[in-house]
């Protein structure tokens, strides 16, 4: 097993039948990866795609075995539908819906934790391991088989990583995509912990933002850590980004505005190479 | 979403919570009439603008006079001269430094409170949870402790049944509060919780709270509301306010997109706002920076991707654009489609520059190249902001 998942993982996509999920799974299933099956409520017992779709995933689970669900619900079907897909007991959520309410989020991350299941977004490209298997919505041309992990917040910017991995002569052990809600299920930290247990991936680079402090959190872990990675990190981003905030709160829960200038030092101080322009990522790359 | 607050104080008093009475007015006359109606002088009246800092707060217009958006006034005659004052001026801030325009204005009576203390609900993070922070603000404000000395601030996870009974009397021992309160304190803090919940907030904060007359009241109030979320909240779709929203910023608004402006001659038009910071990193120019930003995140049809395109393309203050474009989701040809739409309408008299990576590439570029149109083609950020910065230094 390489990140999380391989050519293997057996795959479920709910919401199998929209037009974005059918117009993804299909290229997922082109790319080789192992779906075996969709749940749309009201349309089980067909088949889309060349896979079966069922009413619920408990049916999916007893006739098909899915151990990574790809969720394509509406934002607002997003809780329930991780609550079922928990419940029939998969254990990798991909989360490529957006708007899913913050509230919600809080909840699902209890769920989560309750049944040792992990979500990847929401909101996220999702998570590709080059060559083997994508779950998610990536452009997957651009990607290609290699020993660098990449892990970004910003989903935009992780194809950007990825083409810097590429411009080194290097290619990607795996990519996964955070997403950049104000609440996610696998953060910095998860992520890194992942890819430094991964014997596939021998550096990291980690794309941040501003707003909030998963990044920090990250490098706190990192700095920690006795066996390290070499971590190559891109903050997008300024001063001016998330300024207005009305009110004090946001500030007191991060225990102090953080400023960009902070965000980097802390980020520095771990070990973590970090760079000021994306395009010094390959670069740094070329010099590990 | 952020709301005013009387729209904040109204709903918490729905929840029970106690707050001084007051009214809203649009105009000086309505203001002295409200006025009159609630109770007796003195009154304060507070500029509703969506943000914090109000009372260290100034407004731009010479009109407004030197005081702040928060004024406390003792005559009828002066509720409504200060309210001519601040109605259809500008109340800059130290949390809003480009200034908000006051359309209303909220007259609440005067109530004079024993103590002040600071109480509000958040999400945190990475921790994922609810956190309920309070905080003696007797001698220090909230700005000076959360800036120098946050271990003056309480702070509690808050889980789903919300705050209980011992909790609540840890909290106002904290503040310092009379025993004898505490059953008060505790229905407040609830009242908070119910609040947070029930709306879908963000953000929740009560800074002021006080004491009068033996009993707790918000003094002020703010809320910031999940927009994920209002779908389940009609009612509160009601309480949006777009009047310090700029009309491109609520036209892309409505075709699901987002628009920035900022001080540059540079429109971008991209798919993820990482994208349009990792392009202002790269820029290295003193003739070229940053000025508008369309995000197309999530934009999935031709006629709504013109409409966006359209926008920049018609701000005369840019004098290049480039298109950048890393589709997963987002279809890259349909961008292009767009982009022939948009310029067969508004014309193209600027330089544009494409650059198409990810679902739908090669379509993309064949759609451009093909289309007689004078658009420069990237291959990477790097090169189309090289490329720009060129065109707009030639074009002069």
């Amino acid at each position: 097993m390489t990140f999380l998942v391989d050519k293997d993982t057996k795959i479920l996509i709910q919401g199998i039948t929209g037009t974005q999920a059918s117009f993804h799974a299909r290229r997922s299933l082109e790319y080789g990866s192992n779906i075996v099956c969709g749940v749309t409520p009201g349309k089980g017992g067909s088949e889309h795609l060349g896979v079966p779709v069922f009413n619920t995933v408990k049916e999916a689970m007893q006739k098909t075995h899915p151990e990574a669900s790809v969720l394509f619900v509406p934002g607002s079907a997003v809780k329930s539908a991780v609550e079922e897909s928990v419940e029939a007991g998969i254990k990798l959520l991909i989360c490529v819906s957006a708007n899913v309410p913050v509230n919600d989020m809080l909840t699902i991350n209890k769920i989560l934790a309750a049944n040792n299941a992990k979500m990847i977004g929401p909101n996220t490209p999702g998570l590709i391991v080059p060559n083997q298997t994508r779950l998610g919505i990536f452009p997957e041309n651009i990607h290609q088989q290699g020993h660098i992990g990449v892990v970004s917040r910003s989903s935009t910017l992780t194809y950007e990583a990825v083409l810097e991995v590429n411009r080194s002569g290097l290619g990607q052990s795996a990519v996964v995509g955070l997403g950049d809600d104000l609440v996610i299920g696998m953060n910095f930290v998860e992520a890194l912990q992942l890819f430094h247990q991964d014997k596939n991936t021998s550096a990291i680079v980690m794309i941040g933002e501003m707003g909030g402090s998963f990044e920090e959190e990250g490098a706190e872990w990192y700095k920690n850590y006795a066996a390290k990675k070499p971590i190559i990190c891109y903050i997008a981003g300024d001063d001016t980004t998330f300024s207005k905030t009305m009110g004090y709160a946001n500030d007191i829960i991060t225990k102090g505005h953080i400023s960009f200038k902070q965000k980097k030092e802390k980020l520095k101080k771990s070990g973590i190479i970090v760079v000021d322009k994306i395009n010094q990522i390959h670069q740094e790359l070329s010099r590990l | 979403m952020d709301i005013h607050e009387y729209q904040a104080k109204q709903i918490l008093h729905t929840e029970g919570i106690n707050i001084p009475k007051g009214k809203i007015a649009y105009t000086p006359t309505e203001a002295r009439n409200v006025a009159s109606a609630i109770s007796n002088a003195p009154w304060i009246i507070k500029a509703q603008v969506h943000s914090g800092a109000r009372s260290k707060g100034h407004f731009l217009d010479s009109k407004s006079g030197k005081r702040s958006g928060i004024r406390q006034v003792a005559t009828l005659k002066d509720v409504y001269k200060n309210a001519s004052q601040m109605l259809g001026s500008t109340l800059v801030t130290p949390q809003s430094p480009n200034g908000n325009y006051v359309s209303r204005i909220y007259v609440e009576e005067y109530i004079p409170v024993e103590k002040n203390f600071y109480l509000s609900m958040g999400i945190d993070r990475t921790k994922s949870s609810i956190i309920l922070l309070a905080a003696n603000t007797d001698i220090d404000d909230i700005s000076k402790l959360a800036a120098k000395k946050s271990e003056k601030i309480f702070r509690l996870p808050i889980d789903d049944q919300g705050p209980n009974k011992e909790q609540a009397a840890q909290i106002a021992q904290f503040l310092n509060l009379e025993t004898k309160l505490q059953p008060d304190f505790y229905k407040f803090i609830k009242g908070m919780h119910k609040t947070f919940i029930d709306n879908d907030a963000l953000m929740l904060e009560i800074n002021p709270a006080g004491i009068a007359n033996k009993k707790i009241i918000a003094l002020d109030a703010k809320i910031i509301l999940d927009e994920k979320g209002l779908y389940r909240h009609q009612d509160n779709l009601r309480l949006k306010d777009d009047d310090n929203l700029t009309p491109s910023v609520i036209k892309a608004a409505r075709y699901g997109f987002s628009y920035q402006e900022y001080d540059g001659n540079l429109g971008c038009i991209v798919n993820g706002e990482g994208l349009s910071w990792a392009m202002k990193d790269l820029i290295d120019s003193p003739n070229v920076s940053l000025g508008s930003v369309l995000n197309v995140k999530g934009g999935v049809d031709r006629d709504k991707i013109a409409a966006g395109i359209k926008i920049i393309a018609s701000n005369p203050k840019v004098d290049g654009i480039v298109i950048n474009i890393l589709g997963g989701f987002l279809r890259c040809d349909l961008i292009a489609d767009g982009i022939i739409d948009a310029a067969a309408e508004v014309g193209l008299n600027v330089p544009l520059v494409a650059r198409f990576e990810g679902t739908n590439r090669a379509k993309a570029i064949n759609i451009l190249t093909n289309s007689g149109l004078p658009i420069i083609m990237a291959d990477s950020t790097q090169n189309a902001i090289e490329k720009i910065i060129k065109a707009v230094e030639e074009n002069g």
